[in-house]
């Protein structure tokens, strides 16, 4: 509470006169609001400002910062719900909307806006319904996205205020439906400039309604001819429209620039991109072509006159640089400024940048406007008016001067407003100066030859175009001019309450505008008066007086002192013209007419022709006030076309006007103590006040977008020169570099001659260089054919060295052979010379001898001469005796010669017989070996043989051994009934049998066996066999059926009978002749055992001897055949025995014999 | 070396790229060809080469004496053998030991026991483990030889060379054995002696009757040819190689007995790679046999 008291507090102080106070308090309370987020404080703030409405706090509260935002909406929309508070919040909103605060997009979001939709669509007083329409307005451009939402509401708004201003329902005042109708107007160019489709479908939709028909003829329509269609409405879509990417590129600005461009309200109405060209052109290029067609002489004469101009132009560039406002601009291109001189008269940032604003729709002008220049230099100067000149060409220096002056003048800050006003102003004049000087011009085109074709041809051929909006236009254009006119008397009026009308131009104009009005002064009276003086004065002579005043007036205002030497120049001009040229069309006389009948004079063709717009709107302008005086604000709304803004303009006027009268007729006192008197007019005046506020709030608000957008060009400007400026250093820079280039250029030519100089100097080197290389490689042919030569040369002496060296070599042989040859021949002589001395040796001795001997043959004659015979004999004999031995060693050496030689050939003989013998004992081993291995087959063939007789053997003695004992067994019986005879027998069998029991037993059984006759009694082991043979021989005597079989058992294999036979042989061996006469078995058995042991042949022959009885063989036989012998008798066999047999016998005989005796 | 000169000039190829035997028949031919064969050379041969089958039982009987080295006498001594043959069958048809009926094998083995002085009194008395030896080496032999005579003949020489010439060096063999075995692979050698199966290996089987009965005669013949031409201890080798091959399932038999039994009846599919590694350790260990020409 303490806070509460202690903000109220502060809030009183707010109040406080002393300045320092009260910035210290809005300091205080900007922390509070930093420091603190809560709402307490904006909502004390809110209910301060709506019971005080004090500024200050008004200032804090459009100032405020993203978190309070949310409260003071809150709080707001909380005071709009309430009828009372209502107007005043919505004001407030106004105030905070138009500062376009940092958190103007969360507008759309704010329960606020429905609440104020809503509002707008249920209020009925007009207060409450302009303020937020206005607000309305003013809002939309900031939230263009959140159309999407509310746009049904915006437009069932705009249906129900447009019905509104044409039903009145209730008991609203004229006064108040001119505001709304305003706004409504206003609100209608928003939403057609922002929604055209869905604005137009609406319209469709709601205006096909009958009951609606009559508002859209009486508001809508009139509002419609304001307007252009809307290229979106052609490439758009109702979605297009909406969609948030489409707003996202706008910024605020942009979106009222934007809902500007397609008015054709001049007030509304901004002339950008090209609008207003084609605007222009389509009433312009007509008129030019037939000017071109009708008058080429024209068109030298205004080349004519551009040409004239130019010293008038450059003393004026001249004035112009002097400001020094962007010089470069104009000194840079200095020849065009020459030939378009009034363009650099009319310079504005929006035609350096390329962009159109406002003003550049005069700015399109002035070509048109050098020629009246032009026109007026020639006609005045060609024609020798001394007025012309003098009066025409100093105004329009001063004129620029000052516009520049004023340009310069203003600083930054206030640029915005003074622009504005200055353009307006700058416009202006030419304006004005165009509207005089068609005059000029016409009867200046009729001295020419086709002037009155031009004149009778031209009404007729823009007639269609122009004449159906001639008054149309007329009067639109005519309170759009004074519209804005009006607009800046409130202006000034209300700037002059709240602010002290410091930052107004008309303000600051004033102070410059001193030396102007002296300048004024001097061509016209008004100028003298202040500036809403004459104003007002000229308002108020303008409506009930001649059309000749309503010149002045307009001028003055606007233009203030400029305009004043101008129009009366003009005046004067035109008056002059008119004078020194008989011509029809004079200005006054028809305007007057035209005036009168209320129809468009002749010639105000001319006007549209020349000045398209800016003439027709003033005359339109200056018919329709003059009408509207005549029939009364009550035909204001019956006029369709006229715009609502103008409506309200000339309301405002009248306001003004009654309110200066009414100042005028009361004094202060008493106007403050009978303001109850007044009390309803005085409250509708209030509100009247209010709604103007709110009126030039919203107007302020689109300025402040205009400004906007011109800080934004000059920012261009200034880039746009920035470039330039580079593009220049760029270019020098492109100059220095081409000098350098050329410098290059110049030194690569002499480098390049140089070379060219020395590329023939290294030629004429290399040819000579050639030439000599040639010279050489000739001297080297010739050398090498030399050198040829030489080798051949060399090749023959080399051939002849061969050949020489080879007769050397024959040579030193043949010195060789001789050396040799001669070396013989000396041994020869050498030899020859030993034998020389030999010779003459032996000579000698012969010699010696010779004498020795003569000396001995003396001595033999002296001494033996008798012995000589007995010698000789001797000798004879010896000789022969010699000679005989000689002959004997002769023949001995010849025998042992030959001897010898018997001795080698035997010698070599031996040798071959002792190869041989080797050879032989080798090939004797060979054999031997081969006869060895057959001999070893056939041993182990023999030790088979063996092998198998002893198995048989034992076969055979297995078997007897059977029979034995069968036999044995028998004979135990027959001992039995025989034992007697067996026991005479028994001793010597006994005897005999007692060596070999086992034989004799065998013996005994084969007896028993064989036969029943007992055995012979002494029988000897040697004897046996014969003694066996003799018992077989018995028993075969006995039993002859066992003979064919022992006989043919004897056959029966005659290996057996070798093996066999042998023992028989054996026995006898002592016996040495009975083998080897016997038989080739008897050889063979002797050879066989050659190396066998005796032993071994007895006990073979032993058991074998034994076995000879059992097997009958030969022996058997034998002694068969000796048996038979006896019984040849009885036998059938009768033979003789053969001599083997014999000796058998013998043998047998013997042995028995030598058995019997030992 | 007379039959270098004859040799073809590829031979050296193909003994590198692993032909063998090609070359050796030649050779061989040209051995044979010799007349009073040289008995040392062809036992060379035999030890370096396998025989070619066409000229086994010809060598064969060369080296065991059945024929002589004369090729004059062969057919003489042929017929002598021949004779013999057909007398000792007769006799022993005489005394009835062999009838049509009698195995083959058991005829071999009753001529051998004549010839040896070794009949028994009785063909139905119980034979001797020698005899058993004969009966497996003249059933292993009747497989590889043809004729009869030439059967009966190889085995009479080859059973007689076992027992005469090989005598001594028969009853070294397990330990020459147990040498190379520890050699070769001294784990396995290790693994049998935990065992205890070193002593009751099939030594019989092995060494006395030549692995006759143990691997196809196909095989076996090969490993003969080296006894024949002299060199028992390749039977030594032989074994040693058995027990290479087999070794993971000898390592997993654990009793002697199971070992004894697995080795009695070892697999015969690989009985020729057996062979031809043990001639190849054979030969590592014991040098090839130089021809001593």
């Amino acid at each position: 509470m303490a806070q509460q008291a202690n903000i109220g507090d502060l809030l009183s102080m707010l109040d406080s006169p002393v300045l320092s106070v009260r910035d210290d308090v809005t300091a205080v309370f900007k922390e509070n609001l930093t420091s603190d987020r809560g709402p307490v404080l904006v909502n004390t703030l809110v209910d301060y400002y709506l019971e005080t409405s004090s500024q200050p706090v008004l200032h804090i509260l459009t100032t405020l910062q993203e978190p309070h935002d949310k409260h003071l909406l809150d709080k707001m929309n909380e005071y709009v719900g309430k009828a009372a508070s209502r107007l005043s919040t919505l004001s407030l909103l106004g105030h905070v909307i138009r500062l376009q605060p940092s958190w103007k997009h969360k507008l759309s979001q704010a329960p606020l806006l429905p609440s104020l939709l809503k509002c707008l669509k249920t209020d009925t007083d007009v207060l409450v319904l302009t303020t937020g329409v206005l607000v309305l307005i003013t809002m939309l451009p900031m939230i263009p996205q959140s159309g999407k939402q509310h746009l049904h509401d915006f437009f069932d708004i705009f249906g129900r205020l447009s019905s509104w201003c044409l039903k009145k329902p209730g008991h609203v005042t004229e006064v108040y439906l001119v505001h709304l109708h305003a706004s409504v107007y206003a609100l209608f160019h928003r939403l057609y400039g922002m929604y055209p489709c869905n604005f137009v479908s609406f319209l469709r939709s709601h205006y096909s309604m009958k009951e609606n028909l009559e508002t859209f003829e009486e508001v809508v329509k009139p509002m419609m001819e304001h307007v252009r269609i809307h290229p979106e409405l052609v490439t758009g879509s109702k979605d297009h429209e909406l969609d948030p990417r489409r707003w996202r590129r706008l910024e605020t600005h942009d979106v009222v620039i934007e809902c500007a461009k397609i008015s054709l309200d001049p007030t509304e109405a901004s002339y950008e991109d090209g609008y207003s060209v084609s605007h222009q052109i389509s009433a312009r290029f007509p008129h030019r072509s037939a000017d071109v067609t009708a008058s080429p002489h024209v068109d030298t004469q205004n080349s004519y006159g551009s040409a004239t101009s130019t010293p008038h132009s450059i003393s004026r560039l001249t004035l112009s640089n002097t400001p020094g406002q962007l010089p470069q601009t104009l000194s840079s291109p200095p020849t065009r400024l020459l030939t378009e001189p009034p363009q650099a008269t009319l310079w504005s940032p929006s035609m350096v940048c390329g962009m159109t604003t406002p003003p550049t729709s005069p700015g399109n002008v002035p070509p048109d406007l050098s020629h009246p220049y032009s026109k007026v230099f020639g006609t005045t100067g060609g024609k020798g008016t001394p007025l012309g000149t003098p009066a025409t060409s100093p105004p329009p220096a001063p004129l620029c001067h000052s516009d520049e002056y004023v340009h310069i003048s203003l600083p930054q800050a206030t640029t915005t407003p003074a622009k504005k006003e200055e353009r307006t102003d700058s416009a202006r004049p030419w304006l004005h100066r165009q509207h005089h000087l068609p005059n000029d011009r016409g009867p200046e085109e009729l001295p020419g030859s086709k002037g009155s074709v031009t004149l009778s041809d031209l009404p007729g051929f823009l007639g269609d175009l122009a004449s159906e909006e001639d008054s149309i236009e007329k009067d639109k254009e005519e309170a759009a001019i004074s519209k804005e006119l009006s607009e800046i008397t409130t202006a000034d009026a209300e700037l002059l309450v709240p602010r002290g009308g410091f930052d107004s131009p008309f303000y600051r104009d004033s102070l410059p505008g001193c030396p102007r009005k002296t300048h004024s002064a001097a061509s016209g009276p008004q100028g003298t008066s202040a500036n809403p003086e004459p104003l007002n004065s000229s308002l108020d002579k303008l409506g009930p007086d001649t059309p000749k005043q309503a010149f002045t007036p307009i001028d003055l205002p606007c233009g203030g002192s400029e305009e004043g030497p101008v129009g009366n120049r003009g005046r004067q001009a035109s008056l002059e013209t008119s004078i020194l040229t008989p011509s029809p069309c004079k200005i006054p006389p028809p305007r007057g007419a035209g005036f009168g009948s209320g129809q468009p004079p002749p010639y105000d063709h001319l006007f549209e022709v020349a000045l398209p717009k800016t003439a027709h709107h003033f005359v339109s302008k200056k018919t329709e006030e003059l009408l509207k005086k005549a029939k009364g604000n009550a035909e204001e709304d019956s006029w369709p076309s006229t715009s609502p803004v103008e409506v309200l303009d000339r309301l405002i006027q009248q306001g003004a006007d009654a309110h200066s009268k009414e100042l005028n007729k009361l004094s202060l006192p008493s106007k403050s103590v009978d303001w109850t008197h007044f009390g309803d007019e005085i409250r509708t005046l209030r509100n009247q006040l209010l709604l103007l506020h709110n009126q030039l709030l919203y107007e302020r608000f689109k300025r402040q977008q205009h400004a906007v957008r011109n800080r934004r060009l000059l920012r261009k400007v200034i880039k746009a020169a920035a470039l330039e400026e580079h593009n220049a250093a760029m270019k020098d820079q492109l100059k220095l570099q081409e000098k350098d280039i050329q410098i290059w250029k110049v030194s690569l030519q002499k480098e390049q001659a140089r070379y060219s100089q020395l590329q023939e100097q290294r030629d004429t080197v290399v040819t000579q260089l050639h030439s000599q290389i040639r010279q050489l490689q000739h001297d080297r042919e010739e050398f090498y054919n030399q050198s040829q030569e030489l080798q051949t040369k060399l090749e023959d002496c080399r051939n002849m060295i061969a050949e020489l060296r080879l007769e050397l070599k024959k040579a030193s042989s043949k010195v060789c052979h001789t050396e040799l040859l001669l070396s013989q021949v000396s041994q020869k002589l050498s030899n020859s010379e030993s034998v020389q001395q030999q010779m003459e040796f032996l000579n000698r001795q012969l010699l010696v001898l010779g004498e020795v001997n003569e000396l001995y043959l003396e001595q033999l004659q002296n001494k033996h001469s008798d012995t000589t015979k007995e010698v000789e004999m001797m000798k004879a004999a010896y000789r022969k005796e010699l000679e005989k031995n000689r002959s004997h060693v002769l023949q001995q050496n010849q025998r042992l010669d030959t001897s010898q030689k018997r001795i080698l050939e035997l010698e070599s003989h031996l040798a071959k017989k002792d190869h041989l013998l080797l050879e032989q004992k080798k090939y004797l081993e060979d054999v031997k070996l081969q006869a060895r291995g057959q001999l070893q087959a056939a041993e182990s063939r023999y030790e088979a043989q063996k092998r198998i007789t002893q198995a048989f053997e034992l076969e055979i003695l297995d078997l007897y051994g059977r029979l034995e004992k069968d036999g044995l067994l028998k004979k135990l019986e027959e001992e039995k009934t025989e034992a007697a005879e067996a026991a005479e027998e028994r001793p010597d069998c006994c005897n005999d049998g007692c060596s070999d029991s086992v034989i004799g037993h065998n013996e005994e059984a084969s007896g028993h066996n064989g036969e029943t006759k007992p055995p012979r009694p002494g029988s000897t082991r040697g004897s046996s066999g014969s003694r066996g043979g003799g018992g077989s021989s018995s028993s075969s005597e006995l039993s002859t059926p066992e003979k064919p079989p022992n006989q043919r058992a004897g056959p029966f294999s005659s290996r057996w009978e070798t093996a066999v036979g042998e023992p028989s042989t054996s026995i006898p061996t002592t016996v040495g002749s009975l083998p080897s006469s016997k038989s080739f078995l008897g050889m063979k058995a002797r050879e066989l055992f050659r190396n066998k042991s005796e032993s071994q042949c007895d006990e073979d022959s032993m058991t074998i001897s034994s076995l000879s009885e059992t097997l009958k063989t030969e022996l058997g036989k034998d002694s068969g055949v000796e048996a038979k012998t006896p019984l040849n008798l009885d036998g059938p066999y009768p033979s003789p025995p053969n001599p083997d047999s014999v000796g058998q016998l013998h043998i047998m005989d013997y042995n028995e014999t030598h058995h019997e005796h030992s | 070396m007379t039959e270098d000169s004859q040799r073809n000039f590829r031979s050296v190829y193909y003994e590198k790229v692993g032909f063998r035997g090609v070359e050796e028949k030649k050779s061989l031919e040209i051995l044979l060809k010799d007349d009073r064969l040289d008995i040392e050379k062809l036992c060379t041969f035999s030890q370096r080469f396998p025989l070619p089958s066409m000229y086994r039982a010809l060598v064969w009987k060369v080296l065991l004496g059945i024929l002589p080295p004369h090729h004059e006498s062969h057919a003489q001594v042929m017929m002598y053998r021949k004779e013999q043959y057909s007398d000792v069958l007769h006799a022993l048809r005489v005394v009835r030991f062999v009838s049509d009926a009698t195995p083959q094998v058991e005829v071999y083995l009753r001529m051998y026991q004549l010839e040896s002085g070794k009949l028994p009194r009785s063909p139905s008395f119980p034979r001797e483990p020698e005899d058993e030896v004969f009966l497996a080496i003249a059933k292993a032999m009747e497989e590889m030889v043809e004729d009869s005579v030439d059967c009966y003949w190889i085995i009479r020489c080859f059973v007689n060379q076992l027992n005469s010439k090989y005598r001594d060096s028969l009853p070294q063999l397990p330990k020459a054995f147990e040498q190379y075995l520890n050699l070769e692979d001294s784990r396995l050698l290790s693994h049998l002696k935990t065992c205890s199966a070193v002593s009751k290996l099939p030594y019989d089987l092995w060494f006395k009757r030549c692995f006759a009965g143990c691997l196809p005669e196909s095989s076996l013949q090969r490993v003969w040819d080296k006894v024949v031409s002299g060199s028992c201890k390749i039977l030594v080798f032989v074994a040693v190689e058995i027990l290479l091959t087999f070794k993971i399932k000898v390592m997993a038999l654990n009793s002697a007995e199971k070992i004894t039994k697995f080795l009695e009846n070892i697999p015969q599919d690989s009985s020729d790679a057996i062979v031809s590694k043990a001639i190849d350790l054979w030969h590592k260990h014991c040098g090839t046999p130089v021809h001593s020409a």
